[in-house]
């Protein structure tokens, strides 16, 4: 891109946020079956009453990111911010149909699905360079946070100076560890959830407030 | 937890990401999962990294290889000059690699991958004036 359409670009953003334009883009990110979707519908539920798209056990279901616009969050004292949240298809570097095989699917079928998810998650990247103004990280707490995608992600959400909160979900399972996650990611806030059944989703709205808002 | 450069030793807390660029000291770019009970045992107990490894049985992270230095890479003038046919390696029809920095950094948006493996990019895509959209095979 040539350097004046970018310098136009990011100028015509800042104008937009400075009028209130649109509102803040919040995008759930982080690798597949962490319940991104999940988490997505019950913000979506908890403040307009809709959802926003089907949870599935075989990864790679969201292969299209969903948006849902217009959510306000708001607490007792007062504070209330609008955004609109971004489902996305989960990360990772590599994506093969034999995956979906595995899941039943006939080959020409999980071929599609897996290009589908491939074009999904550059589609999700290329929205981290300007139309995204804020990131929920998601991860499940029962698996091991370090990975390479994990840390790449966060670190690639970090050069782009956006807010971040990771959110350490399915503290229901009995060998859930926030912990570890707060270890791996001490420079971020790390919400402990279960985004199944809802618990603690209190804290993660006032969290929103503060770092969205 | 913890990783050790397996080429130098130089071991790294937990959330290092320091070591995606390839170790600081030396430039390795695999490393071993390591508990703290076991850090500096090599030096410790003169033992060697590969036995260290052999007597844990932890996994080794490996680094891919990437040409591009981060750093100059965010600047417009390296952006141009992409390569871009790496964001996406086609392994076989249906087997995508993907290179995530690359992917955010480009200014590209790959739109649809073709049934016969082309990707069809759409180049400025999120930028709202139709002039500036472009559309065209990438051949693999
Ligand atoms: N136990 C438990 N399971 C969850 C939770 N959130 C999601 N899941 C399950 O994890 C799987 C993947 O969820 P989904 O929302 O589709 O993940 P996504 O790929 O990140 O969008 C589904 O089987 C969900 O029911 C949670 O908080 N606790
Ligand atoms: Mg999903």
């Amino acid at each position: 891109m040539n350097f004046f359409i970018r310098t136009k670009k990011r100028l015509s953003r800042y104008l937009n946020a400075f009028f209130k334009k649109r509102q803040s883009r919040i995008g759930i990110y982080g690798p597949p079956n962490a319940g991104k979707t999940t988490l997505s519908n019950r913000i979506v539920r908890d403040w307009t009453g809709d959802a926003l798209g089907p949870v599935s056990e075989i990864p790679h279901e969201t292969r299209r990111a969903r948006r849902k616009e217009g959510i306000t969050i708001s607490n007792q004292n007062g504070n209330r911010v609008t955004i609109d949240i971004v489902d996305t298809p989960g990360v990772t570097t590599k994506i093969d149909y034999q995956e979906f095989i595995e899941y039943g699917m006939e080959k020409d079928e999980a071929v599609k699905r897996a290009r589908e998810a491939t074009e999904g998650v550059a589609e999700a990247m290329h929205w981290l360079r300007e139309d995204i103004d804020g990131v929920i990280y998601m991860l499940d707490s029962t698996l091991d946070p370090f990975t390479q995608v994990n840390i790449m992600l966060v670190g690639i959400i970090e050069s782009r100076n956006l807010p971040v909160i990771i959110v350490a979900n399915k503290i229901d399972l009995p060998d859930a560890s926030a912990s570890a996650i707060r270890k791996a990611f001490p420079q971020h806030p790390v919400i402990p959830v279960s985004g199944l059944e809802g618990n603690n989703m209190e804290e993660l709205y006032e969290k929103m407030l503060e770092h969205f808002g | 937890m913890a990783h050790k450069c397996t080429q130098c030793g130089r071991e790294f807390q937990d959330g290092s990401n320091v070591i995606l660029k390839g170790c600081p000291s030396c430039g390795g770019k695999k490393f071993l999962y390591i508990q703290p009970q076991d850090m500096h045992k090599d030096v410790l107990e003169e033992k060697s990294i590969k036995q260290i490894a052999e007597e844990t049985k932890e996994q080794f992270l490996e680094i891919k290889d990437d040409k591009k230095r981060p750093e100059t890479a965010r600047t417009p003038k390296r952006v141009e000059m992409y390569d871009r046919i790496e964001s996406i390696t086609v392994i076989n029809p249906g087997s995508y690699e993907l290179n995530l920095e690359k992917l955010a950094e480009s200014d590209e948006l790959v739109i649809r991958m073709g049934d016969d493996d082309r990707y069809l990019v759409d180049i400025h895509s999120m930028s709202n004036s139709s002039k500036s959209k472009k559309k065209k095979y990438k051949k693999r």
